[in-house]
């Protein structure tokens, strides 16, 4: 079985975030970069399937060359090789950019099964993967809990609300979004690092008239507001204010 | 049975900072020099990334970089802010007095940099000669062949907090090797271990002093780079050794931090205390005003000098950087002296392996090169300068005049020193009977959240992460000691002097326990080095845990 399984490249989650000038993006001089943490997941099942039913695992990635660190990372995790669709521009690009650069080199290679993170640990838009299976013509499924491969067909488990869950049937190829936590990350070894260095990547123009389908007008820090509200009376009687302040106003019970 | 995978070098390098890139370099370089097969060199580093864990002010003395690359700035060295200023400042607690000669903290030709920027640079440097260098893999143990070293092994991943193992489990590999460069930093896991196994230390057990720095950003044209501040006096006392830094950098940011002397006596003394008081001081912060904190990181140094410097070779195995010591605290300066060390050692491998004779004897040329060389003729002229200071302010700043006029002449042999965690004295001793509150240090600030900060709010910014579900990689041996003697004697200097907040003394209804929050841990060595019941046992972590300096 073919695998693609698509990974970005963000901000690690415990860098202390500051935003740029413009207000537009993260200031990431000197930032600390790792694997989108969902996408590690996704790597992570489409290496358990490959060593259930056989196959390669194809790395796709799209970024600034600074991407490369998370897709060595991948392959010295056991990926076979990488598809790289290089430019700046992507690098803090919108989910359906991005899905369009990966998709051309994606297509070529005739994927039995593509896998994505869930979303993306600093955009969020749970974006990307539905909209590539749009752009290869595949059917897709979100939230994946588990996956079951047989002949020309996958059955997934999906997540719903409320503790529910979905069995769903469908032809491959198809596009997979995993939900986090599905598995039990491994760590790379000594030895499938330096393997990695031997393992091709394949660097990719992304497509010419590639262009933002959205634009941050702003990015800004939450701000802190307190609101203090004292109720007076005898104690049994601001109990019974509070509690329909608690009710009406902040309606949390 | 469990498969453990093992890997064979020529030359293991335990730590990827400027003294094991530097020895790693020179390895390859000579090997493919000298062409036919080239000798495999391996760099193990426990950070994540190449440079996340180093900490330094800082101000380089470009001669060791001269030696390793000397076509350093064609290759993009990030080493491009030349001091333009230089001045020395002592600090009474509301002015300065400006220093009329600045003698051996001299900067002239010196650069500003980012030694997290310039270790990742050298990291590329060694990579595009062909060293493997593995990041997020610590070294817990050395692979002994009677007392000659054969050998690392790195630390088992995915074992949780008690110290089970998860279903990723991935034991520690060996890594054996012809030669191991023992690069591990101050006060390195292994080192220590090492000179303890085969007895290795030096004249004078090494001194240390803890680094904390944070790295500031100011408005645009508020900050002219290059400019070099060093200050003695407040917030120290007589009886502490150390003083503070400014840095001023390109991009507007001022890298402003203070060292403090791990042989204080005041048990509740707080060196990340005494740092916001240092940045309090006007002359401190007239320049961070209109600024805001961006990093925060803290680091000991190793301080002791020439006497201090263990016995470096052994059979299979070299000492190099701050393991061993090689820093010149009289000029603040360690980086050039890790890497001519690092130069030394990686010769002295290089010639030892194409002789098939690594033992103790044939890799004693190390400590031949170091002696003929710049090493020893920087170090030991100011063999006994920080012995100086352990007699106070005055009679140290007397003595290093003297050492520098006369090259130490007077006192040929060495004055005593003693170890700097015997130098804490005990609450009474210090404070007399007079009841004190252990729980607040002596010089406790109020923090403000803009100029001053709480340890927690820094170690934030400092971007430490460790995986929670892993044992506890701080080991008290006696932690009941923790409630009973140390308490009453020390009043539980740990609570003071970790600059991370990982030691806590908490009461659940059964009386004070210890309480480690090992994952705030930024690495710095402190608690492993001035605790004065020395129960406090660093190893390292899961690999890849700790702080993320880039750009520090």
């Amino acid at each position: 079985m073919k695998i693609a399984v698509c990974v970005k490249q963000v901000v690690t989650r415990d860098w202390p975030l500051r935003i740029n000038d413009s207000h537009t993006w993260v200031d990431d001089r000197d930032a600390s970069f790792e694997m989108n943490e969902p996408d590690a997941y996704a790597l992570e099942e489409a290496l358990r399937l490959k060593e259930q039913h056989g196959g390669e695992v194809v790395v796709c990635s799209a970024g600034p060359p600074r991407v490369n660190q998370v897709i060595r990372e991948a392959l010295a995790r056991g990926a076979d090789r990488a598809i790289h669709v290089e430019a700046e521009s992507l690098a803090s690009a919108d989910g359906a950019m991005v899905a369009e650069a990966l998709a051309a080199p994606m297509e070529e290679e005739q994927f039995d099964l593509v896998l994505t993170g869930l979303q993306s640990d600093d955009q969020g838009f749970a974006q990307t993967g539905v909209v590539l299976a749009e752009f290869l013509s595949i059917p897709h499924a979100t939230i994946i809990m588990e996956v079951q491969v047989g002949a020309g067909r996958v059955r997934v488990k999906r997540e719903l609300e409320g503790g529910w869950f979905q069995w769903v049937s469908m032809s491959t190829p198809a596009l997979l979004t995993i939900q986090s936590g599905i598995n039990q990350l491994r760590y790379a070894t000594l030895k499938g690092i330096m393997a990695a260095k031997k393992k091709e990547v394949r660097l990719v123009e992304p497509p010419a008239e590639l262009a933002r389908r959205q634009e941050i007008l702003m990015l800004s820090v939450p701000e802190r507001t307190k609101e203090i509200r004292l109720f007076d009376g005898a104690p049994a009687e601001a109990a019974g204010k509070l509690v329909q302040a608690l009710k009406d106003d902040a309606r949390v019970i | 049975m469990m498969h453990r995978e093992v890997l064979e070098v020529d030359v293991l390098v335990v730590g990827a900072g400027p003294a094991g890139l530097s020895a790693a370099i020179r390895v390859a370089e000579s090997s493919r020099r000298a062409g036919g097969e080239p000798l495999a060199v391996a760099v193990i580093e426990k950070s994540r990334q190449s440079g996340s864990h180093i900490l330094s002010g800082a101000v380089l003395d470009i001669s060791g970089l001269d030696e390793l690359l000397p076509d350093w700035k064609a290759r993009g060295a990030p080493v491009d802010t030349l001091v333009s200023s230089d001045k020395i400042y002592y600090l009474t607690s509301r002015s300065k007095l400006r220093f009329p000669f600045n003698g051996p903290l001299n900067n002239h030709g010196n650069y500003v940099i980012s030694l997290s920027r310039f270790v990742r640079w050298l990291t590329g440097q060694a990579e595009a000669e062909g060293v493997d260098v593995f990041t997020g893999f610590g070294g817990s143990e050395i692979l002994y062949d009677g007392e000659r070293v054969v050998g690392v092994r790195t630390g088992d991943r995915g074992v949780d907090k008690q110290g089970v193992e998860k279903s990723n489990f991935e034991p520690g590999v060996d890594i054996r090797a012809a030669v191991t460069i023992f690069a591990d930093g101050v006060r390195g896991n292994l080192t220590k271990t090492l000179v303890k196994d085969l007895v290795l230390e030096g004249p004078q057990p090494q001194t240390y002093a803890l680094g904390i720095k944070e790295l500031w950003e100011l408005p645009p044209g508020k900050v002219i780079p290059g400019h070099v501040i060093h200050t003695l006096g407040y917030p120290l006392r007589n009886e502490e050794f150390g003083g503070g830094f400014v840095y001023t950098l390109p991009e507007g940011r001022i890298s402003v931090g203070l060292v403090v002397g791990l042989d204080y006596r005041d048990p509740r003394f707080d060196p990340h205390m005494a740092f916001q008081r240092f940045k309090q001081h006007p002359a401190i912060a007239s320049l961070l005003a209109g600024g805001r904190m961006l990093r925060y990181g803290a680091k000991a140094l190793p301080e002791g000098g020439w006497y201090a410097l263990p016995r470096c070779h052994v059979a299979g195995g070299l000492i190099v950087g701050d393991a061993a010591g090689f820093l010149n605290s009289m000029r603040l300066k360690g980086i050039h002296l890790a890497m001519k060390s690092g130069i030394c050692a990686g010769d002295t491998a290089v010639e030892a392996i194409r002789s098939s004779d690594v033992s103790a004897s044939k890799l004693a040329a190390f400590q031949k090169r170091i002696i003929a060389g710049s090493v020893r003729r920087e170090l030991y002229p100011v063999r006994n300068v920080h012995q100086a200071f352990g007699r106070g302010l005055l009679a140290g700043l007397a003595f290093s005049a003297w050492s520098m006029v006369t090259g130490g002449w007077c006192f040929k042999r060495m004055l005593p020193n003693e170890v700097g965690h015997a130098r804490m004295a005990s609450i009474s001793r210090y404070y007399g009977t007079e009841p004190q509150d252990i729980r607040v240090s002596s010089n406790a600030v109020t923090v403000d959240r803009t100029l001053t900060f709480d340890k927690l709010t820094n170690v934030h910014y400092s971007g430490t992460r460790h995986d929670e579900d892993q044992p506890v990689h701080l080991l008290v041996k006696d932690t009941d000691l923790c409630r009973s003697r140390c308490r009453e004697l020390y009043g539980n200097p740990c609570i003071h002097f970790c600059p991370a907040h990982v030691y806590e003394m908490v009461d659940d209804g059964h009386g004070p326990r210890l309480q480690i929050n090992a994952s705030n841990c930024v690495h710095c060595k402190t608690c492993d080095i001035v605790d004065p019941f020395q129960v406090i046992d660093w190893v390292p972590p899961e690999g890849g845990g700790g702080p993320e300096y880039e750009g520090m």
